[in-house]
């Protein structure tokens, strides 16, 4: 077989695996079509298939659902509840990241296969008792009492650590004989080498953060502390029309939407490093 | 965890024959490094240990808004075992979790594979799948409460066909394997991804002597692919399996349970246990049950995929 019908052959194979591929890529998207079509449907008749045909577009739906008093709000909530969350679970994880990666310390393995076997444990369990804690502590409806019992990731702490074992141990001990201080190690030698494994986690904690549902809901009771998440879902339980909740639906997942396309390979990163650690 | 003392071969000239206490401790930075662990520690005691403590120990009392506490030893748990709706819940989520975890893995595995070649736009394919990861479960399940409608667009598509509207979301029997499909469609993307990550690293060079051997496209998937993907697999799987039992947003957001408790899932019986009727003992018990669970299926797991 000569080289050029090898190659056509070939060509004409990939043209092929392109139909499953492209099949299953449509019936993904359906619903997001789906979604952002009836958000535009304001006024509309929401028979098919009419309602699902993208003419007439009018952004009424979205002009409601911003004047709903409350819509605005959710959204600086949770960016709040997201952005405030991302800093913290970073520092507190990168600080501990090092110590139990670079330092030895009484309680060191204790600790580690406690952090291990506590990822097992599922989060129902505790939210029981993180609800009457934070109760207790005149946490609920406020933003800390949301933010504060999420700061412990440990997924966050082990990815770290994994990261900072792999800098070498002469980078830091040169540091130290040329005089730096601890802080200043961690700080200016440290911090700097795990810039990608910081952003990778940055981006997924926003995501987990942004798209929280159940400590929200049991967190916040008055509507001007919910989320989004929670405020959408008391949208669609008010009987609010079908256009204005999918207007909702579509202001919550548009700065997803955003942050993923800006930072696509971080994502991607992030599932392969957890599933192949 | 042993702090290090100093061997003996250590040339020991002109130094002091044993470093004090402390000062060994700061030569190791022990101080330094509790000094770095300590604000994550102090959140991960309050916030994580001292709650699963507690949620086991509220499993065994009966616990009361108004803050009174009664030991009751293991009446919660024998509540449990003859409360018909607790049954219901472990079966709906165990039926749900038979339907849902096989569909998703089948999709993913199938995709992975067919997304593993280089092909023109790969990537424009695999970030469109990834989609519904990053989309919340309260925006999926706003979404698709609409196509599952009585007159939404899957029952229109039915109809072309001359199907009667299916009852999607509200008949018993079909509730289910409704939600089934939407976990397919939100969790096959993150699975394609670890799987495609495996696919990847397996060395070409099998496939192409196992090719030269005669192999079919078939055996050299089953005989090769497959079992060099085994971590990959064991990783999602477990993964599956506990997500799905611990499935709450969609059914909180789309069916409530419903209808008739045929989606009433374990976390919606503890979420409706604890925050309905503030039976908070008895939701406890219910997660120590879930956690029980946890650990039995990753036990087994680990036991299976061990063998060869």
């Amino acid at each position: 077989m000569d080289r050029v019908a090898r190659k056509s052959r070939r060509n004409r194979r990939r043209l092929w695996a392109h139909l499953p591929l492209a099949i299953v890529a449509v019936a993904t998207i359906i619903p997001f079509y789906v979604m952002i079509v009836l958000s535009l449907r304001k006024g509309r008749s929401l028979s098919l298939p009419d309602a699902l045909l993208p003419f007439h577009v009018n952004f009424g739906a979205y002009a409601d659902v911003l004047a709903h008093a409350q819509v605005v709000r959710w959204m600086l909530n949770t960016a709040a509840y997201s952005v405030i969350s991302v800093v913290l679970v970073l520092v507190f994880a990168s600080f501990a990241a090092y110590a139990f990666a670079k330092k030895r310390f009484f309680g060191r393995n204790a600790m580690f296969w406690t952090l291990l076997a506590t990822l097992m444990v599922p989060y129902h369990l505790t939210l029981i008792p993180q609800f009457i804690l934070i109760s207790k502590m005149d946490g609920l409806d406020t933003l800390w009492g949301l933010i504060v019992p999420t700061l412990a990731n440990t997924q966050a702490l082990f990815l770290m650590r994994q990261f900072i074992m792999g800098i070498p141990d002469e980078l830091i001990e040169a540091a130290r004989i040329d005089g730096a201080g601890e802080i200043r190690l961690f700080w200016q030698i440290v911090l700097p080498q795990t810039k990608p494994i910081l952003a990778t986690l940055g981006v997924f904690v926003f995501l987990w953060h942004w798209n929280d549902f159940l400590w929200p809901l049991v967190a916040t009771r008055s509507p001007d502390h919910y989320v989004l998440t929670v405020g959408l879902n008391s949208l669609q339980a008010q009987d609010s029309s079908l256009t204005v909740t999918m207007a909702g639906a579509v202001l919550t997942f548009l700065p997803i939407l955003l942050v993923y396309v800006l930072l696509q390979r971080y994502f991607v990163r992030g599932v392969t490093m957890s599933g192949l650690k | 965890m042993t702090t290090q003392t100093a061997p003996r071969t250590e040339p020991a000239a002109g130094r002091p024959a044993r470093p004090s206490r402390w000062s060994r401790m700061r030569r190791s930075g022990s101080g330094m490094a509790l000094l770095f662990v300590a604000p994550y520690l102090l959140l991960f005691l309050v916030f994580r240990i001292l709650p699963t403590l507690a949620g086991m120990a509220l499993s065994l009392a009966k616990y009361q808004i108004t803050g009174i506490l009664e030991w009751r030893g293991l009446d919660n748990f024998q509540r449990l075992f003859t409360d018909d709706l607790f049954w219901n819940a472990l079966r709906v989520t165990a039926v749900y979790t038979v339907i849902a975890v096989p569909l998703t893995l089948v999709v993913a595995l199938a995709m992975a594979q067919l997304s593993a070649r280089s092909i023109r736009g790969i990537r424009v394919y695999r970030a469109l799948y990834f989609l519904p990861v990053i989309t919340s479960l309260v925006t999926s399940g706003v979404i698709w409460q609409w196509l599952y409608a009585e007159h939404g667009p899957l029952n229109g598509l039915f109809g072309l066909l001359g199907i009667g509207p299916v009852p999607w979301l509200s008949s018993g029997a079909a509730v289910l394997p409704s939600l089934s499909l939407l976990s397919v469609w939100t969790r096959f993307g993150y699975d394609m991804l670890i799987l495609l990550a495996g696919l990847l690293a397996i060395p070409q060079e099998y496939s192409e002597a196992a090719m030269l051997d005669g192999a079919s496209a078939w055996q050299r998937f089953w005989h090769i692919t497959l079992p060099q993907l085994k971590p990959a697999m064991f990783f999602v799987v477990i993964l599956e399996i506990v997500q799905s039992f611990q499935v709450f947003d969609v059914i909180y957001v789309m069916t409530g349970g419903g209808p008739v408790r045929s989606s009433y899932s374990l976390v919606f019986f503890v979420y409706d246990q604890g925050f309905h009727y503030f039976d908070f003992g008895y939701a406890s018990a219910a997660g120590v049950v879930l956690f029980a669970i946890t650990l039995i299926v990753s036990l087994v797991q680990r036991r299976l995929f061990r063998e060869d």
